[in-house]
């Protein structure tokens, strides 16, 4: 309890409920309104599912820079195949996430199998995605795809929590699940935290790259669902804007880059905040630039105060045990 | 010379072991620049059989030589950053962020055309000192600062044209722009010798960078150093070069070469504004790693920067012609990226086996590679 | 009764046979010392038993049944536990987790907290080890650290365990925990295979060895009751080592010190070190790992920040921000202890490994550098230090250790420094080499360098030093003239780093 109370996550949840007091002040308490609600946690589900699933990349030490192309890929060929081909919505559905799972397996496949940086593989498939999703959807917006998709989209719990959002809790829930309760979890954590120690422990590397990335995949399946049922149409720009917000929210939520963090509420909690951001700016009637200025600025200001207090840590750890110093795998 | 090592000292270090041999020298099949420019070549031949308007010099060569020299300074800002290891996920919107400077020169402040590249190259610059700066100062990698420092400039730039133009983009143009956007050789003359109508002027600018950058790497103490920074930090700073201060300055370069692209695309396209550099991010890396450049710092290609570049325009250019629609010429581009590096894997690969003669254990295989982690 | 038998294992790799036939045998109830210098085969054949590699020839035996392993997995089911060099913990894991990664328990398809607390507190209570199994691994000392990387090897119920340099970056209080524990795993009937250099700690704990020369076994399974300390060098160098003789060298005390430290403290610890070097004088620091040398140098660098007292250079009070600094204004140099990640480019040419110092002093108009002064400025350290290479556009990586040592040198012989602060100059390398090294420091100090000499290797600094300084905790211990007799000086030292009792942990 004493070490969850100093987290990043605690953290994350002060400046959170700050903020969102400070915004329904600002509002005149009108955010409390149901339906204001309603909205703020619409719009919440789908930067949920993007973040983690950047986050699980990131838990192996790699990185995806394809979510958007994924994604938006995805949500593409399920639009297409329901509005032109006339394919029943659990069905088109299925195939669209079968589809993302596949295209994540791929990445991994192809970074385990090159050996390339995955940054520079994830870069060729979104490449590549990105003009499968235009061969698909053209310059057109489909959206001539069943009513009760989009009723679905649109339904919320009671009036006040989204479905979407609730998908979205649970697709956290479960993956939070995974990586902390199941045996594959914890060996794609080991692999990410210290490859070589994992691998002597009889876990494979290869496995757990494949496996993060399939899952990212999967992840981005579920959002290009969430897509479809909830905006109006789907075109080629779906996904277009999801990389940065993808990696803001893990790297706000504690995500280490090199690997061997689980940080599911930290990343769902920084996505809240973001959300904020977007309201406060609403709120205000500011500019949408505003949003991204204010998230470059926040992810910048958590990495560094990030760095500044590990270095401090280190330090601290240096002068009451001089053998620190030559503990690299520990530290 | 001081030679303060003694000849008993030297006769006890010989060692009477052969000469360690190097692992051979890769095959001249192997090397990575070669094949591009055969690649080139054999390519440029084939687009050409097959629709010979692509020998078209005005209409077709012309823009195709100004897109390489374009992208080829692109490739080279990100090069400048990779030399040390890093990467700059804001090259594009530096681009952008440099050309509103000069658009703000020329609108508010009546600059002429090359004062405001200047200013705009100053911009550019410090922009890029500033992401290096604090990259050096906080030591946090270089993937999150220039991401972050890309959603900053996306927010700001847009903020600034909205409040300073009309249409989202600087109108006034100074004298001499759009001479330089169509000018080629042809309009420059000694004597009755005229040069090719097919070479754009502004491919000039893409020559003094490639000579700058390549004599900065190859013979210079900054461009080694900048070398041996990317090779291994730890080790440089202990052998007395200033790191953070060689950081920053890649950084700087990256940014000023950025500048310089976002103003040839300004020229070509005619119009400065926000959107400028949107395009560049996967260029910027196509580029350099194409050509040889190493993506964990260390090594640098300034030729195969040029010659990637050119690979990867002539094919979306060749395509197009072919009638493949504009936006899915992305999925052949991100094919022949992963096809080049899995090919390039498999010719290590094989001359590595032709080299076993190399004295020491196969290494570990790598474990989970994370992008900055390897070393 | 024995236990485990590795018998003419041969294992070859492109170009090299790294082991020729080497048998190795282990008893129950007994601790069994591999050694051998580095290079010899110790970490392959160690990587063979455990299933890291595939023997090209000889036979694997565990209770005299042939055995494959094709993954540390296989190795692990039949009850061969392994400690390795490294550091083998992941981070954010707890030390019940990291104890039972091998076969983490799962009730209902989710890992079992209950079950790992339980088990891994079994296995920390067979070390007598007073840890959390619910603490984070990153809350853990080194010494705490390398006893649950035990505990982590016996988890699989091992009756063969493998500890590979367990000692390597622990203090002697810690070592003697450890031993405490080989004894009793040992007295449990366990078959121990102990990796070390330090041949104390083998003549103290184990019973019998085999020693690795070359790829193969010189003596395999002698008892270690029948041989000396003189002898067991022997057979690893594979000649009689003869003592080096070194010139004479006289040290004018008359002339004041180059560098001085007074009551220096630092942010990473130390306090009141006082200390000078005189040009032409070797003074060595002697410390065990993580006294505190190296930290110091590295302050004295720049590199870290100096919180007290003042440093001298040629009788100035300076302040020192940068390693350039301390090279372009006062003529330091650094010799690392961390070769490959400190010390050389292994990417790099051996040009440029050597030019990095200088080219500030080349360089030109805009910064160029003359090639041709460069080539020649490193061809002829490349000749003096006797470096053999193919070209000097050679990568670095690609020589041995003992020449990319030289590299690490050259660069500041290069650099006409006049103060070198040389650590541990001589990990890692073989006998013959390590020869060369000390005469090549003995000759650099009659010549008129001041060297101040980091090592933890007895036997070098008494050859080598005029003056043996202590350091233990950050703190200057005591300082000894150095008469060069080994017996007598060693009890000195090691008096002084035992002094005031034990040491704090």
């Amino acid at each position: 309890m004493k070490r969850f109370v100093r987290s990043t996550e605690m953290t994350l949840l002060v400046i959170g409920l700050v903020f969102f007091v400070g915004l329904v002040i600002a509002s005149g308490g009108d955010l409390l309104a149901a339906n204001s609600i309603r909205v703020l946690l619409q719009f919440l589900a789908v930067p949920v599912l993007i973040g983690l699933a950047q986050m699980v990349v990131l838990a192996v030490g790699q990185l995806n820079l394809a979510v958007g192309a994924i994604g938006g890929f995805a949500a593409a060929a399920m639009g297409v195949l329901m509005a032109d081909h006339g394919v029943p919505v659990p069905l088109a559905l299925l195939i669209g996430f079968l589809l993302a799972g596949a295209a994540g397996l791929l990445n991994g496949v192809l970074v385990v199998l090159t050996r390339i940086n995955g940054f520079i593989v994830t870069l060729a498939t979104m490449t590549i995605l990105l003009g499968v999703q235009y061969r698909l959807v053209g310059t057109r917006t489909v959206d001539a795809y069943p009513q009760g998709l989009k009723t679905f989209g649109s339904a919320a719990l009671f009036g006040v929590v989204p479905w979407i959002f609730v998908v979205a809790l649970i697709v956290a829930a479960l993956l939070a699940l995974l990586l902390k309760r199941t045996v594959p979890g914890r060996q794609l954590l080991a692999s990410g935290g210290n490859p070589i120690a994992a691998r002597l422990s009889g876990i494979s590397n290869d496995r757990s790259v494949i496996v993060a990335h399939a899952l990212s995949g999967a992840i981005l399946g579920v959002a290009a669902i969430l897509t479809v049922a909830s905006s109006p149409g789907v075109n080629k720009s779906i996904g277009g804007d999801w990389l940065l917000p993808s990696f803001a929210a893990p790297i706000i939520g504690g995500a280490l880059l090199t690997g061997g963090s689980a940080v599911v509420l930290g990343t769902v909690l920084a996505a809240f905040i973001v959300r904020f951001v977007d309201t406060a700016r609403a709120e205000f009637s500011l500019e949408p630039s505003w949003v991204n200025f204010v998230v470059g600025a926040v992810v910048l200001g958590s990495v560094v105060l990030g760095q500044v207090r590990a270095r401090r840590q280190e330090r601290r750890a240096v002068v009451k045990a001089p053998d620190a110093a030559v503990a690299g795998g520990v530290s | 010379m001081s030679a303060p090592v003694s000849s008993t000292a030297t006769e006890a270090l010989r060692e009477d072991t052969p000469v360690e041999k190097p692992p051979r020298g890769t095959p001249w099949w192997a090397n990575q620049r070669v094949g591009l420019l055969l690649l080139v070549v054999l390519l440029s031949a084939l687009f050409g059989v097959l629709r010979p308007a692509f020998f078209n010099q005005q209409l077709v060569v012309f823009p195709l030589l100004r897109d390489i020299a374009m992208f080829t300074v692109v490739g080279l800002a990100q090069l400048c950053v990779l030399s040390i290891g890093h990467m700059n996920l804001a090259v594009g919107r530096m681009a952008a962020f440099s050309m509103m400077i000069t658009g703000i020169s020329y609108d508010l402040w009546h600059f002429t055309l090359y004062s405001g590249l200047l200013v705009g190259l100053v911009a550019g610059t410090a922009i890029g000192a500033l992401a290096g700066w604090v990259i050096a100062r906080t030591g946090v990698n270089s993937f999150v600062v220039t991401l972050a420092l890309d959603f900053l400039l996306l927010g700001m730039i847009p903020l600034v044209y909205t409040s300073l133009t009309e249409n989202a983009a600087f109108v006034t143009k100074p004298p001499g722009m759009r001479e330089l956007r169509n000018f080629s050789l042809a309009d420059v003359c000694i004597g009755n010798v005229c040069g090719s109508p097919a070479v754009p002027q502004l491919a000039i600018f893409a020559v003094i960078a490639m000579a700058v950058v390549g004599w900065i790497y190859a013979r210079t103490r900054l461009g080694r150093e900048l070398l041996m920074t990317g090779s291994s930090v730890r080790a440089a700073e202990l052998s007395g070069i200033p790191t953070a201060r060689r950081v920053i300055i890649a950084h700087a370069m990256s940014g000023c070469l950025a500048a310089l692209a976002g103003f040839m695309l300004a020229v070509s396209t005619g119009s400065i504004k926000a959107t400028i550099g949107e395009e560049f991010m996967l260029p910027s890396f196509l580029g350099p790693i194409l050509g040889g450049t190493l993506l964990a710092g260390g090594f640098v290609s300034i030729w195969g920067t040029l010659l990637g570049t050119a690979l990867t325009t002539v094919i979306r250019k060749g395509l197009d012609l072919l009638g493949v629609g504009l936006e899915s010429l992305n999925i052949y581009l991100g094919l022949i990226l992963l096809a080049a590096l899995s090919t390039d894997r498999i010719r290590t690969l094989l001359s590595d086996r032709q080299a076993v003669a190399s004295s020491s254990p196969p290494p570990p295989p790598k474990a989970a590679g994370s992008q900055e982690g390897e070393r | 009764m024995t236990l485990f038998e590795a018998s003419e294992i041969v294992k070859v790799f492109p170009g090299v046979r790294a082991l020729d036939g080497v048998t190795l045998t282990l008893e129950a109830g007994s601790v069994h010392a591999l050694l051998g210098e580095n290079g010899a085969g110790k970490s392959t054949l160690i990587k063979v038993i455990t299933g890291l590699y595939r023997p090209d020839g000889g036979r694997l035996l565990m209770d005299g049944r042939e055995m494959s392993f094709g993954s540390p997995h296989e190795s692990a089911a039949a009850g061969i536990g392994v400690v390795h060099q490294e550091r083998n913990l992941i981070p954010g894991f707890t030390v019940g987790e990291n104890i039972l990664l091998q076969k983490l328990p799962t009730s209902r398809g989710l890992v079992d907290r209950a079950a790992i607390r339980s088990e891994a507190a079994r296995w920390l209570a067979e070390l007598e080890l007073d840890i959390d199994p619910d603490q984070p691994v990153t809350e853990l000392s080194v010494a705490q650290a390398q006893l649950v990387e035990i505990a982590k090897a016996l988890s699989v119920e091992s009756r063969v365990l493998l500890l590979d340099e367990p000692t390597a970056s622990i203090t002697p209080n810690e070592a003697a925990l450890l031993f405490r524990v080989v004894e009793k795993l040992k007295d449990d009937g366990r078959a121990i295979l102990f990796v070390s250099h330090k041949l104390e700690e083998v003549f103290q704990i184990c019973d019998t060895v085999t020693v690795l020369r070359d790829g193969a076994s010189v003596l395999s399974g002698g008892a270690l009751a029948d041989l000396t300390r003189d002898e067991v060098v022997d057979l690893m160098v594979g000649r009689v080592h003869e003592a080096l003789s070194l010139p004479e060298r006289a040290v004018d005390t008359a002339v004041p010190p180059i560098l001085e430290l007074r009551g220096v403290g630092t942010a990473s610890g130390h306090a009141d070190v006082d200390l000078s070097v005189r040009p032409g004088e070797i003074v060595g620091l002697y410390g065990l790992v993580g006294a505190g040398r190296s930290e110091l140098a590295k302050a004295l660098l720049g590199l870290d920040r100096i919180t007290a007292g003042e440093v001298r250079v040629r009788g100035e009070a300076v302040k020192i921000r940068t390693v350039r600094d301390a090279l372009r204004n006062h003529k330091i140099g650094y010799v690392t202890e961390n070769r490959k990640e400190e010390g050389v480019f292994l990417e790099q040419p051996i040009t440029r490994n050597i030019a990095v110092t200088i080219w500030d002093r080349l360089r030109k108009v805009l910064g160029y550098v003359p090639a041709k002064v460069e080539t020649a400025m490193v061809t002829s350290y490349v000749e003096q230090l006797g470096i053999r290479i193919a070209s000097p556009s050679q990568l670095a990586g690609t020589l041995s250790g003992g020449n990319q040592q030289k590299i690490s040198l050259a660069k500041w012989l290069a650099a006409q420094t006049e103060i070198l602060i040389i650590d541990e100059p001589t990990v890692g390398i073989d006998v013959r080499t390590k020869d060369a090294f000390h005469t090549l420091i003995w000759d650099l100090a009659a010549n008129g360098l001041a060297i101040l000499l980091i090592t933890s290797d007895l036997p070098e600094m008494i050859t080598l030093a005029d003056r043996v300084v202590v350091m233990r905790d950050h703190r200057i211990r005591g300082e000894l003239p150095n008469n060069h007799d080994y017996d007598q000086m060693s009890q000195q030292v090691i008096r002084l780093i035992h002094a005031e009792g034990t040491t704090a942990a």
